[in-house]
């Protein structure tokens, strides 16, 4: 798996690239929360709030078969209920709504992910003092999600070179083996990291 | 059981951000007074695991394939206040890297999947190894550990579904309640396979003094707790108290109070099988959990029995007959 | 002047039992650059982390280890550690950070480094590797040598007088060996380079340690110690290419 998968467009250069993170943030936030507090009723607001959308979408260079589709690509979970939604009175107004809402918040939040360098997130968190542990584990969560579907990469290569059998059991059983060695090879890694972080001063 | 941005009302949206603010600092917390500088590494790291193992593939039928939550297996791991930091972490970065989950939505889904899930996870995975004292037991007791917080998790998010009027809760609840009672055996099959690879290769990561497991005290099981209790109070009380429309209107209109109706003029067997004040549909779900919660068990002791054909009890003695 | 390095009688068990280090004892004087070498399990790596009180875990006992005349103790760890800049054999346990200039800053931060001289420390650790212009990039975008060398750049940000270095050329190809040992040669600091890569040892290292199952078993001339045949395979090394075919003038 290539290792950007995450964030691959999050350091283009575009105007919107350039906007400073916290306004990307605020302002996110601020739309997705006035699209959540709006009825569906006042349709030129939605209009308005997607054609904004796909005009910073347009500028900031993301390729647009990459964003529709990450927009069409929705959990088993998300459709159920959007049709469970329609089942009951007045569903068709309450699935129309969902549909809008989710859309529109969904396309406004991959804008920001891939305008915006997840460490200039975190940055920006600590700046408005948001709990120091937690942006310090966000961070370690961030670094080393890479480092560890490289080693989980390596474990179930090494594995499948073994394995001469086919069959789901034994799929499963080497699978939550190959979970369980990444969990120890984890606990492992974050002493050296611990020492790692020792060497350089940390207190 | 990530919810998107969209399905949940601004009063949802607040009640269970106030929650998940309220359980996520007691977490953090809690990890300030206890936790050693030398552990915050691990779950750095125990959540980029979580978050990866997430991703792994675990093949049903089909083209389908299963997938760990791991919040159990994390609160087993680490303790419920880390295994709360470590799952709302994810959470976070799901929703803001991968937009999978909303941002606002994220209240929901930190109660649901890194409150919920973890605390009660770890509570039952508790209760049951006070009876299930041996290697087999534990393995036993985290899976059904795991299927009960799966089911008990989705229940939750049934509950915001209907409350912000997105579903109702007569068609939302049962169907969230079953399918998660299905994919929460995946949840307990897997949690089990994972804990019994790692038991066989460092069980001192398990049970030796210098596992990973924060001691914590007693406090913010209490707290959790009594923030669940009143998330059960905002968003499922409510409507498991009532029935089905339709029979309500029926009876209103012969004149009937709902009461009645449960108490039929010929007696019969079933009688006592429908709790006065229950739906029928919320009776039935909660029937079927609890056959399924027996069926998982079950299951759960046959696997264990596989995984461990030669158990040991609490005090490392076998407990069976071949020596090792 | 103080030695830069004095150790005297390392002694060290895992808490598994195992002995790694056996009564060590040895000097590097400033500026000196001395390879430690020995087969696996020699204690090498154990070694280089007692030169900064990594270990042992508890400083208590008496000072075993003195850096530039200073006494390894815990009220001294932080000062020690400020002069002793450890790289880690593995970069990814070592760059933790986000970014690269996070990581870089980590150390200068710790000692209250911060706004304009941060940055110019920062980008002056960058320059001495070669990598200025890097400090947006992510870690794992970074080839292992790129990675290797940020690691160095976060030590060096720390300015320490020590260099204690384990394994810095595995997992490089040619061309990032050569660059790495290219910055290496041209650090004025006290090196200690831990490693199995012999010919590194040739290049950089006047005088090399041998390490063996916890004890020295042979302090000297690289030339002469490495081009003895017999003392490196009973210790479970090989006299590196580049000495045999030296004919002896």
């Amino acid at each position: 798996m290539r290792h950007d998968f995450l964030d691959r467009f999050s350091r283009l250069q575009s105007p919107i690239h350039r906007v400073p993170t916290a306004v990307k943030l605020g302002g996110s936030l601020g739309l997705i929360t006035g699209l959540i507090a709006t009825s569906v009723a006042h349709v030129w607001f939605f209009v308005a709030a997607a054609g904004l959308l796909i005009l910073l979408t347009a500028m900031s260079r993301i390729p647009w078969k990459f964003v529709i589709r990450r927009l069409v690509l929705l959990e088993p979970l998300v459709l159920g209920v959007a049709a469970m939604a329609l089942l009951q009175p007045n569903g068709g107004a309450v699935f129309l709504a969902i549909v809008v809402k989710s859309t529109l918040c969904l396309l406004a939040m991959i804008l920001l992910s891939n305008t915006t360098p997840f460490a200039e997130l975190l940055e920006t968190l600590r700046r408005v003092r948001f709990p120091r542990l937690l942006v310090t584990i966000l961070a370690l969560l961030y670094r080393y999600i890479f480092v560890l579907i490289d080693e989980a990469e390596r474990l179930n290569r090494a594995r499948e070179s073994r394995t001469f059998r086919n069959g789901r059991v034994r799929k499963w059983h080497s699978l939550a083996s190959l979970v369980g060695q990444l969990f120890v090879r984890s606990t492992e890694r974050a002493e050296r990291i611990y020492a790692a972080m020792l060497a350089r001063g940390w207190k | 059981m990530h919810i998107p941005d969209g399905f949940l009302d601004a009063k949802t949206i607040i009640a269970t951000g106030a929650l998940s603010t309220a359980g996520l600092g007691t977490a953090l917390r809690e990890a300030g007074k206890r936790l050693q500088a030398r552990r915050i590494p691990l779950i750095g790291l125990t959540a980029a695991f979580i978050f990866v193992a997430q991703m792994v593939n675990f093949p049903v039928a089909g083209g389908t394939s299963g997938h760990l939550i791991g919040a159990t297996l994390a609160a087993v791991l680490l303790g419920p206040s880390a295994a709360v930091i470590v799952m709302s972490s994810v959470l976070i970065v799901q929703a803001f890297l991968f937009a999978d989950g909303g941002v606002l939505a994220l209240g929901a889904n930190i109660f649901n999947m890194a409150l919920v899930a973890p605390s009660c996870g770890y509570g039952v995975y508790r209760l049951l190894g006070l009876v299930l004292r041996d290697e087999r037991g534990q393995l036993v007791a985290v899976s059904v550990a795991s299927w009960s917080a799966t089911v008990i998790a989705a229940v939750f998010c049934a509950g915001e579904l209907a409350w912000s009027g997105t579903a109702e809760w007569g068609t939302v609840f049962p169907a969230m309640a079953v399918v998660h009672m299905l994919i929460g055996v995946g949840e307990a099959a897997i949690t089990m396979l994972v804990m019994a690879a790692i038991a066989s290769t460092r069980p001192e990561l398990l049970h030796g003094s210098d596992r990973p497991k924060i001691q914590e005290g007693l406090s913010p099981a209490f707290i959790y707790a009594a923030i669940i209790t009143v998330g059960l109070v905002i968003l499922v009380a409510p409507h498991a108290s009532s029935l089905p429309d339709g029979l309500e209107k029926v009876a209103g209109a012969l004149g009937f109070d709902h009461r009645a109706l449960t108490s039929p003029i010929v007696p019969s067997p079933l009688k006592d099988y429908q709790l006065p004040g229950l739906s029928s549909t919320s009776g039935g779900v909660m029937a079927a959990g609890l056959i399924g919660g027996i069926i998982v068990f079950g299951l759960s002791f046959l696997l264990a029995r596989v995984l461990l054909p030669r158990s040991k009890d609490a005090a490392g003695r076998q407990t069976s007959v071949k020596q090792r | 002047m103080n030695p830069a390095i004095e150790a005297r009688n390392l002694q060290f068990r895992y808490p598994d039992g195992k002995e790694a280090l056996r009564g060590v004892s040895f000097t590097v004087a400033q500026g000196e650059c001395v390879g430690l070498v020995g087969p696996n399990g020699s204690g090498k790596s154990t070694l280089l982390l007692h030169l900064n009180g990594i270990l042992p875990e508890t400083l208590d006992k008496e000072a075993t280890v003195i850096v530039n005349g200073m006494p390894l103790n815990r009220e001294t760890s932080p000062a020690v550690r400020r002069d002793v800049g450890l790289l880690f054999q593995e970069a990814d346990d070592q760059l933790f950070c986000p970014t690269v200039f996070e990581d870089v800053a980590f150390g200068p931060r710790q000692f209250g480094v911060e706004g304009e001289k941060l940055q110019e420390v920062v980008d002056r650790a960058l320059g001495l590797v070669g990598l200025s212009g890097f400090e947006n990039r992510s870690p794992h975008h970074l080839s292992s040598g790129e990675k290797r060398r940020v690691c160095l750049a976060g030590i060096l940000a720390c300015e320490p007088r020590v260099l204690a270095l384990d394994e810095p050329t595995s997992d490089l190809d040619p061309r990032g060996k050569r660059t790495l040992t290219g910055i290496l040669q041209s650090l004025p600091a006290t090196k200690i380079i831990a490693t199995h890569d012999l010919e590194l040892v040739v290049q950089l290292c006047p005088r090399t340690i041998v390490l063996d199952e916890g004890i020295v078993v042979a302090d000297g001339p690289t030339h002469e110690l490495l081009a003895d045949e017999q003392l490196m395979l009973s210790h479970g090394l090989e006299k590196p290419h580049i000495l045999r075919h030296l004919h002896p003038h």
